[in-house]
This record gives structure tokens, sequence and C-alpha cells, in this order.
């Protein structure tokens, strides 16, 4: 595969991710971060909802540890897509480690969807994961700039991740075998919004969703 | 905000993140994952999805004026979009620009 048509594969990756990315890099300019911060997250945690949700943790001055385990638990559906690139990725180099490395929720898509021929894929794989990557690190790095020189009013501009979060939810319901977790988790997200403090309300009604979700596990699989 | 905070928070998100990509690569390589760990992975992001969108509008003041509406309106327009036309940039757009004019404007 030419460098070419690998380019035009990732085109619908560079159509979501520079938009998203100047999103990100605008809301990091709003809680006055400086614009470099926006350069290191993408290309050190290169996950897309992770990182907004770094920033909803930093405006409300989380501790470290619980971004770690908001961003472990939020994440964890990357294991997922690890899981079945195991046979995919088994007669790689080293260089996988990259590739493991930048499995986002698109690019995992665009491996499983796109038709890489067989010779050379390691290489067109490699290529797509790092072009990914830098539309996502010129997407936030532009929008941190463009932050910090357009006299615009941003208020409100981080309502974006709600409606990040939104649609997120709908795409994984659509996508879930499994419904009944759906409204669980939307019970458990009222409740935890209305009566948890709100410095704890992500962890506990978290802890909480996993609890009925492993001791409810027959209910859960019963009947859709 | 401290740099020391922010520093120290990228590192460990970053950590996390990839912890999460690399587990599978490092326990599965020879034997298959058990029901029970397949079943939390399924259905643990979802969960996870619906929770952040409450969490998002923790901060929300529900009891005086104006009684979290623009929330609530922007919450729908993204539903809306988002089932009628399926394309995740677009709902998330208009549901932002359509909050931030009430906001700024409205409310």
């Amino acid at each position: 595969m030419n460098f070419l048509a690998i380019f035009k594969l990732t085109i619908p990756v560079m159509m979501g991710y520079i938009p998203l990315g100047m999103a990100f890099g605008l809301l990091l300019s709003k809680l006055l971060i400086p614009w470099y911060y926006a350069f290191f997250m993408s290309v050190f945690i290169f996950a897309g909802s992770g990182q907004f949700l770094a920033l909803t943790l930093f405006a409300s001055q989380a501790t470290i540890l619980e971004i770690g385990i908001a961003t472990f638990l939020l994440n964890l559906r990357h294991t997922f897509y690890g899981l079945s690139m195991i046979s995919a990725f088994k007669d790689f180099s080293w260089k996988k480690n990259y590739l493991i490395f930048g499995l986002t929720d698109e690019t995992f898509a665009l491996l499983k969807t796109s038709d890489v021929p067989e010779a050379n894929r390691e290489k067109a794989y490699l290529w797509i994961t790092f072009l990914n990557q830098c539309y996502w690190i010129i997407g936030s790095v532009v929008g941190a700039l463009l932050g910090n020189i357009l006299p615009f009013n941003y208020e409100g501009i981080e309502f974006s991740l709600t409606a990040l979060f939104v649609v997120l939810s709908i795409e994984l319901y659509k996508k879930n075998r499994l419904h009944k977790p759906f409204f669980v988790a939307l019970i458990i997200g009222l409740f935890g919004m209305i009566l948890f403090p709100p410095q704890k309300m992500l962890i506990l009604s978290l802890c909480l969703a996993a609890f009925v979700l492993i001791v409810f596990k027959r209910s859960m699989e019963n009947g859709k | 905000m401290e740099s020391s905070y922010i520093i120290g928070s990228i590192i460990v998100a970053t950590l996390a993140t990839y912890a999460t990509r690399i587990i599978p690569f490092l326990l599965f390589r020879t034997r298959e994952p058990s029901p029970l760990i397949k079943y939390i992975e399924l259905n643990m992001p979802l969960m996870i999805m619906v929770i952040l969108v409450f969490y998002a509008l923790k901060d929300v003041k529900w009891e005086s004026y104006p009684y979290g509406l623009a929330e609530i309106i922007g919450v729908s327009v993204a539903i809306i979009l988002h089932v009628k036309f399926k394309n995740a940039l677009l709902s998330i757009f208009v549901a932002t620009l359509t909050y931030m004019v009430l906001i700024q404007k409205v409310f």
C-alpha cells in the first residue's frame, strides 16, 4: 500500500480528530493551562475522551489518584480492542508497541474495518496510527493557541464534553448487546448526581455500577 | 493551577491509558479471558459513559433560576440530533452552540 492510499484511509479520522482536538485545546486554554500541555497530553496520553475527562477533573481539582482511577476505568473499553487485535499484531516486530499505545477508538475502528493487504501490513498499520495521532496533536495545539488569541466569549464551551458523553452513550447503547446496564447506569448516575458529594460522585458511582453489574450478572443477561 | 499537579496528572493519565491498551497483550497471549472479564469489559464502558453525563452535570444548580434549563435543552438537542442524523460532530457542535447561546444571551 502506498502512502497516498494509506492517507486516504485516514481522512475520516482526520475529519473527526481535528475539530474534536480543537475543542479539547479550546477547553484547555479556557482553564488557563498553557498551550504546550495540550501538545504533551496529546503526545503521551492520546485518548480523546480520556483527555477531556482529565480537563474536567482538573477543573474540579480532583486528586492525582482519582484522575488515574477515572482514566483507567473510562479507557477500560480499550482492553476489549486489544483483545481482538492480539492475533492481528502477533507476528509484528517490537514496533507493535506503538500500535498498542495508539489503539484509540478511531484507530481501532479503522484497523478493524480497512482491508490492508497482508504484505507490509505492519508498516501500513504504523502509518495509520501515526497519522491519526498527528491529526489529534495538530487539532489540540491549534485549538489551544486559538483559545489564547481569538477574542471570543467561550463561556459554555465546556458543554462540548457533556455533549460528547451523551453521543458516546448513544453509540455504545446501540452497539451493546445488553441494554439493562444502560438503564441501571441512568439510575445510578441520577442518584449519584443528587445524593453523592460532588467531589466523590464519579468514583462512588463507578464502584456502585461495577458492583451492581457483577452481582446482578444473571438478571442483566436475562431477557436482554 | 500548579504545573506539578498538571505534569503529575499527565503522567498518571498516560500510564492508566497505556495500561488499558497493553493489559490484554500481556495477560492473554496464551489463554482466553474468563467470561466474567469479557462481560465486564463489554458492559462497563456503556455504564461509565452514562455516569459521565451526570458527572458533567453535577455542578448545575437545579433549585435556582434557570433550573438547569440550558443543560436540559443542550442534552436534548444532542440526543435528538444524534438519534436522527447519527453524526457525532454535528450533534456535539450544535448542542454546544445552543448551550453557549442560551447561557450567554438568554439566561
